[in-house]
């Protein structure tokens, strides 16, 4: 905006710092990426002195990766959004809307316990698919629309349940307790997301997604189908956040109407704490789970810390406010605005 | 005259937002007669105008094309923290309130700095910043718990000056002042120009920055007096008073007919939307409808506005 015209299209010598490999495909920008890693190591090591028990008592790690995962699914979710240069808020009122359709009308059991979970799953790709639709034919911001639908979906959910309760299917309660070969199936499910990004990583789908978030009109130009991506994105965007819903439904052993509002911010602070730019085409799921393993330790070190837990809630707004700020200072000053 | 009818036309989305609420007045009064009585009507303008007093923080956010997300926890700080820290004492809000206002005005300064200076988009910022305002107050007050408002304040905000509810009379100021700030003021040119075009304001030599800070101080500001006010009319306060602000403020901006893209858009529109919010409220009761309908509304009501004044910039 204010530099030099050549600015803009010249490769210059910062970029050129920048993008050198210090290590074998690993440039000076990709750090933020890893400095979660960094953030779980020094969180951990700070609990572990305050209160070991937290980190190696019985049942610990069951207790710490059952609340991971939902957050997990839904950041993964988050993050593909946030590639397009995107934001989902609707995961919100559709976690809730879940929620109370999982312990109300589609609670039967045994057998037809699978086919209530997969009307709730295509229902969220539906829902998404209609996110994801009017934001790209609308072209109106994907935060307004999804604002818009948060509020839908939260009004309906409040329309099933009233309060918090109802009865989920006992199966669906049973499936997310226990071990698989002596380890928490809640461990199971957070290696399994880590391996799912994995295989999803180098495929055609991400690059077009980044590719959408670096720069839309070049995507459009490459031959990235705009419109099938984004309705991709949303869609896949809420499966995840239906996913989280039915591990949160089945944890709880009850549906909450609200419950799913909390996500947002959780979802959001986790992608950032991850690194991955607000500013889209650049960032790594890994990163985001990280994150979301970092926001998820603010609460245990207050509680080591031997403070009331009204604590955390200020802790992760606050986390959110200085990551983001941070975010998008190093973004800006990479000319990524 | 022809001047007149060219204010209108410029303005027509105004203008239309006015007969919506006109004609949500006569579908109520068809359905219960004493829709249109005067104690009802009373009741209509007193709900609308808390919604147009956050929404006038919320216009100027959107003007510029961004939003504010931490009008809940703002207003609910405010009023939460009045009633604890005053303990049932009037004298005491003597040097309350400007307390309030002062930390209304941090709590809008960090959110503007992050936005104008650091690039942050509004809505993550604001989000951030609820959560945190919500965690201090619950820190500060022990869980939110605090005793009834002082008895001079209820009586302030239910009374009556010049024969018309303060309350009301309030929100009558503020609509003139931010019409005058808006329409005939320098910084309203300025914001206005933020909001159309950053760059091109730049040139043209704003201090874009110093523009973009301002809505979300006045948001801040505005939302944490709206408390104290919203205080004295229910005569109690909760952490959760303000959460339906959070949709209703932007709602009623759009339905205004300004553009969430920002640089369009005007106060008078915010009143009439937040007078036809109310409007859709008593009428969804009227069919026994709850807040979970008025919620879906919302939702629905700020996807169609929002798409038609799309439409309609797209025409331009």
């Amino acid at each position: 905006m204010t530099g030099p015209p050549w600015a803009d299209s010249a490769i210059t010598l910062r970029t050129l710092r920048r993008t050198r490999p210090l290590f074998r495909g690993f440039t000076r920008a990709d750090l933020p990426l890893y400095l979660p890693y960094g953030y779980v190591l020094a969180l951990g090591l700070a609990i572990y002195f305050l209160q070991s028990r937290l980190i190696n008592g019985p049942g610990a790690l069951d207790a710490r990766f059952a609340l991971i995962v939902p957050l997990a699914l839904v950041a993964f979710g988050q993050t593909l959004v946030m590639f397009t240069r995107g934001i989902d808020l609707s995961i919100g009122g559709l976690i809730s809307m879940a929620s109370a359709l999982l312990a109300t009308h589609l609670n039967a059991g045994g057998g037809l316990m699978i086919l209530d979970l997969l009307a709730i799953l295509a229902l969220a790709v539906l829902v998404g698919a209609l996110n994801g639709a009017l934001i790209a034919y609308t072209r109106l911001q994907p935060f307004i629309v999804t604002l818009a639908t948060w509020s839908i979906w939260g009004g309906v959910a409040f329309a099933i349940l009233e309060v918090e309760g109802g009865a989920p299917a006992p199966g669906l309660i049973s499936a997310v307790q226990g071990n698989i070969a002596g380890v928490p199936k809640s461990v199971w499910a957070v290696l399994l997301l880590f391996a799912v990004w994995r295989w999803l990583r180098p495929t055609r789908f991400i690059t077009d997604l980044t590719a959408i978030g670096s720069d839309e009109g070049r995507a459009r130009l490459m031959g990235v189908h705009i419109v099938r991506r984004k309705i991709q994105a949303y869609a896949l965007s809420s499966a995840l956040a239906a996913l989280a819903a039915m591990w949160v439904t089945a944890q709880t052993a009850a549906g909450a109407p609200n419950g799913g509002d909390q996500f947002i911010l959780s979802s959001i602070a986790a992608v950032v704490l991850g690194g991955t730019s607000i500013f889209g085409g650049k960032g790594s799921v890994a990163s985001s789970i990280v994150g979301a393993i970092t926001f998820l330790m603010i609460p245990d070190l207050v509680f080591a810390l031997n403070l009331t837990s009204f604590w955390s809630i200020f802790f992760q707004g606050l986390i959110l406010i200085v990551a983001v700020t941070l975010n998008s200072m190093i973004q800006t000053r990479a000319g990524r605005r | 005259m022809s001047n007149a009818l060219g204010v209108l036309r410029r303005n027509s989305s105004i203008v239309l937002a006015f007969a919506v609420a006109g004609a949500l007045f006569v579908a109520g009064t068809v359905q219960a007669t004493d829709f249109a009585s005067y104690t009802h009507v009373r009741t209509v303008l007193i709900s609308a105008s808390f919604i147009g007093l956050v929404g006038f923080g919320q216009t100027l956010c959107i003007l510029t094309g961004g939003i504010d997300l931490s009008i809940p926890a703002t207003l609910a700080g405010s009023a939460v923290l009045t009633a604890f820290l005053a303990n049932g004492k009037s004298s005491e809000l003597l040097w309350i309130i400007p307390l309030i206002v002062g930390l209304g005005a941090v709590v809008g300064l960090i959110n503007g700095l992050g936005v104008a200076y650091a690039g942050v988009p509004p809505i993550i910022m604001t989000l951030g910043m609820n959560s945190a305002i919500q965690g201090l107050l619950l820190i500060y007050t022990h869980g939110g718990f605090a005793s009834a408002p002082p008895q001079g304040l209820i009586s302030f905000v239910n009374g009556n000056t010049l024969s018309l509810s303060t309350d009301l009379l309030i929100w009558i100021g503020v609509a003139a002042f931010a019409t005058i700030l808006l329409s005939a003021s320098v910084f309203g040119r300025r914001l206005y120009a933020v909001g159309t075009n950053p760059v091109a304001a730049f040139l043209a030599g704003v201090n874009v920055r110093r523009v973009l800070l301002v809505p979300y101080i006045v948001s801040a500001v505005g939302g944490a007096l709206t408390g104290v006010l919203l205080l004295g009319f229910l005569g109690q306060a909760f952490v959760n008073i303000g959460d339906e602000y959070l949709f209703s403020s932007a709602v009623a901006v759009a339905v205004g007919g300004a553009s969430i893209l920002g640089g369009r858009g005007h106060y008078i529109g915010t009143v009439a939307g937040a007078i036809i919010l109310t409007l859709i409220a008593a009428n969804l009761q009227l069919l026994s409808l709850g807040t979970s309908a008025i919620q879906i509304s919302y939702g629905l009501i700020l996807l169609t506005t929002v798409y038609i004044a799309g439409l309609r910039l797209g025409r331009r």
